[in-house]
């Protein structure tokens, strides 16, 4: 997760490494640990390190990892030599590692050669069938040549062994709703707030499917995840405020006509529809028409 | 800094005080042959005043408290980290050429 202050940091690192001050290892490490992926910026302020013997011999055992991080940047960015040269170098160093052996079928994936690349893959997994990481590169091969079902699959096979791993929970959520298939997305969105809770972006996203799939007992479900999302952020995510006014006027349309005794209190709407006034006229006062016109036009 | 540590030891010195005036007050009483009820009101002054001043110490010299409110400004969550592990690279990033030659000399 990457939290304020780590992204004021990080901006500020990158902020001065473009303008010429120093400080691009300490950028470079950063990106690392936040795994964000800046690859341009990690290309050119790691190939301005690695090009220079001085500041190379500088950085002791930890080159490798630099040439490691270099080579995916710059696989991003499509400047294969540079990559097929960062592995060449790494190769020279550990011949028979796997890591190498892994960075080699991300450059064929790269190229777009995808036999290739899988045929590395099976080898590697033939030393080790368990080797995480390639069975997850195996998944994004089959994502990026859009065989979405297959990818589907191997997640599933992968999830099976390895049901831990909340990264690969998020991919298969994330694949699900791009091809609409709500209901196995808010199953997976439950295993991550299972292993989570406390992320509130994993509420967020749950309550978005329930209320995307519709219906009332969903909706009501929805409502709740809504709190919770504003219960961790502490009231300031606008888009569960607005979420809770949309599942209120959405569950009022579906019971109208109902008995009325089960009607909840309409008091978290009008609470939720004053923190959304408050939270507009700090940062957007000319926004704020708008938002009263809308949330007039939602019917309770 | 100083100050903080200062007061901390001079805290902790004042506590060691107290305590060898209470191990003398019990001698005292073995010699007199008298109950052990509690240690004797200036003692448990020292004590007290002891205690302020090493717990003044402890608050000061560690320096700034960090937050740990997970909805407060500089903790909360930004962004949820980009899986790297599923990352794609034929998207449209690659139709643009990078705009300086780079190359890893040697």
């Amino acid at each position: 997760m990457v939290t304020k202050t780590e992204e004021t940091e990080l901006n500020r690192l990158e902020i001065q490494v473009d303008n010429g001050g120093g400080g691009a290892w300490e950028y470079l490490c950063l990106v690392r640990k936040l795994k964000v992926r800046r690859s341009d910026k990690v290309l050119k302020h790691g190939l301005s390190i690695l090009n220079d013997p001085k500041k190379r011999s500088n950085l002791g055992p930890e080159e490798w990892t630099l040439y490691e991080q270099v080579a995916v940047a710059a696989m991003d960015c499509q400047c294969l030599d540079v990559a097929k040269d960062c592995i060449k170098v790494l190769q020279k160093r550990f011949p028979e590692s796997k890591r190498v052996g892994r960075l080699e079928g991300l450059l064929l994936e790269s190229k777009g050669s995808w036999a290739e690349a899988e045929k590395a893959y099976s080898s590697l997994l033939e030393e080790n069938s368990f080797d995480q990481v390639v069975l997850k590169r195996r998944v994004a091969m089959a994502k990026a040549q859009g065989n979405m079902s297959g990818a589907i699959e191997l997640l599933n096979k992968y999830l099976e062994t390895f049901m831990a791993d909340h990264d690969a929970w998020r991919e298969l959520a994330e694949i699900y709703v791009s091809l609409q298939m709500y209901k196995q997305a808010a199953y997976c969105y439950e295993e991550l707030i299972l292993s989570q809770p406390t992320v509130p972006l994993y509420h967020l996203a749950y309550a978005e499917v329930l209320y995307t799939l519709g219906g009332l007992e969903n909706l009501q479900t929805a409502k709740k995840y809504y709190a919770s999302t504003i219960d961790l952020t502490g009231g300031k995510n606008t888009r569960a405020l607005f979420g809770i006014c949309l599942c209120t006027s959405a569950i009022g349309q579906l019971t109208k006509g109902r008995n009325k005794e089960e009607k909840e209190s309409p008091e978290l709407h009008s609470l939720a529809a004053t923190a959304l006034e408050k939270i507009y006229k700090q940062r957007a006062p000319t926004k704020l028409p708008l938002l009263n016109s809308a949330l007039k036009g939602l019917k309770i | 800094m100083g100050l903080g540590f200062a007061v901390g030891v001079f805290g902790v010195l004042i506590l060691a005080h107290a305590a060898y005036s209470t191990i003398q007050y019990r001698g005292l009483l073995k010699i007199m042959e008298e109950e052990f009820s509690g240690p004797p009101m200036t003692v448990v002054a020292e004590v007290l005043l002891g205690l302020g001043l090493c717990m003044w110490a402890g608050l000061t010299v560690p320096g700034k408290f960090l937050s740990i409110h997970p909805d407060s400004e500089e903790n909360r969550i930004v962004s949820l980290p980009l899986n790297v592990d599923f990352m794609i690279f034929n998207h449209r990033g690659r139709a643009f050429s990078s705009e300086i030659d780079m190359k890893l000399k040697y």
